[in-house]
């Protein structure tokens, strides 16, 4: 049996992060010692490389939950995991598509700014977000106007 | 013009085989000639599923818009589509 700060070493992580992932229900220990510290078995040892593993992939907390509980479900197959991961993959997608957009957004907004060092009354970017070019990528603001901003 | 029916999945999965032939059979027998079905694995199309919003397949969309997060029953595609055919017929006799 070994000891939190044995597994903590052993799998690369911190004894608050094995306390928290208890916490969250994804790891137990094994037992308690005679003194009450917490005991664990190698089997803790593989589930935390798997959360560190399955966390680097994307996967939340909920999601790994799900993944160790299928993981430890006789009835469960592959298909299961392959239908985690690929809704997993969507969700990725989806936010790398509202990632992009607001990426865009920014350059058209720093695209406005002719570096003029006039008054905040006049930034083309406050009077972008106020106007709300950025999200429609539509003309310019009156501030920018008036300040003879680059057009790209 | 015809209706075009587009069913989300990830290959692999029996159920969803099943689920999807049951439905395609709701399309045939309202008439193959009008409509489209196209079979789309998300893996290999994955810009268009997130384009039309699939987060969890097996989905269902109906002429680019995703109609049915989760697969439907039989019926409920059979009454979704058989609406569709109606406002469709009453649009051309205008």
């Amino acid at each position: 049996m070994l000891t939190i700060g044995k597994v903590a070493e052993r799998a690369q992580v911190t004894a608050d992060s094995i306390r928290f992932y208890e916490r969250e229900g994804l790891i137990r220990p094994a037992g308690k010692s005679e003194s009450g510290y917490r005991l664990y078995t190698e089997e803790a040892i593989r589930r935390i490389e798997f959360i560190k593993q399955a966390q680097e992939c994307g996967f939340s907390l909920a999601d790994i939950r799900e993944l160790l509980e299928l993981r430890s479900t006789d009835s469960a197959c592959c298909d299961d995991i392959y239908r985690v991961s690929v809704e997993k993959k969507l969700q990725l997608e989806h936010k790398i598509k509202a990632l992009t957009a607001m990426s865009q957004a920014l350059t058209r907004l720093i695209d406005m700014c002719s570096h003029d060092r006039k008054s905040l009354d006049e930034c083309p970017i406050l009077g972008a977000l106020e106007a709300g070019v950025a999200k429609q990528g539509g003309k310019a603001p009156k501030a920018q106007l008036k300040m003879g901003a680059k057009s790209k | 013009m015809k209706i075009l029916i587009e069913v989300f999945s990830a290959p692999g999965c029996a159920k969803c085989a099943q689920t999807r032939q049951a439905l395609k059979s709701v399309a045939e027998e309202l008439g193959k000639e009008r409509f489209v079905w196209r079979e789309v694995n998300v893996l290999q199309e994955i810009d268009y599923a997130v384009q039309l919003g699939v987060l969890a397949p097996p989905s269902l969309a109906i002429d680019g818009k995703l109609v049915f997060a989760a697969l439907p029953t039989p019926d409920r595609l059979r009454t979704e589509l058989a609406k569709r055919l109606e406002r469709a017929g009453s649009r051309s006799a205008r």
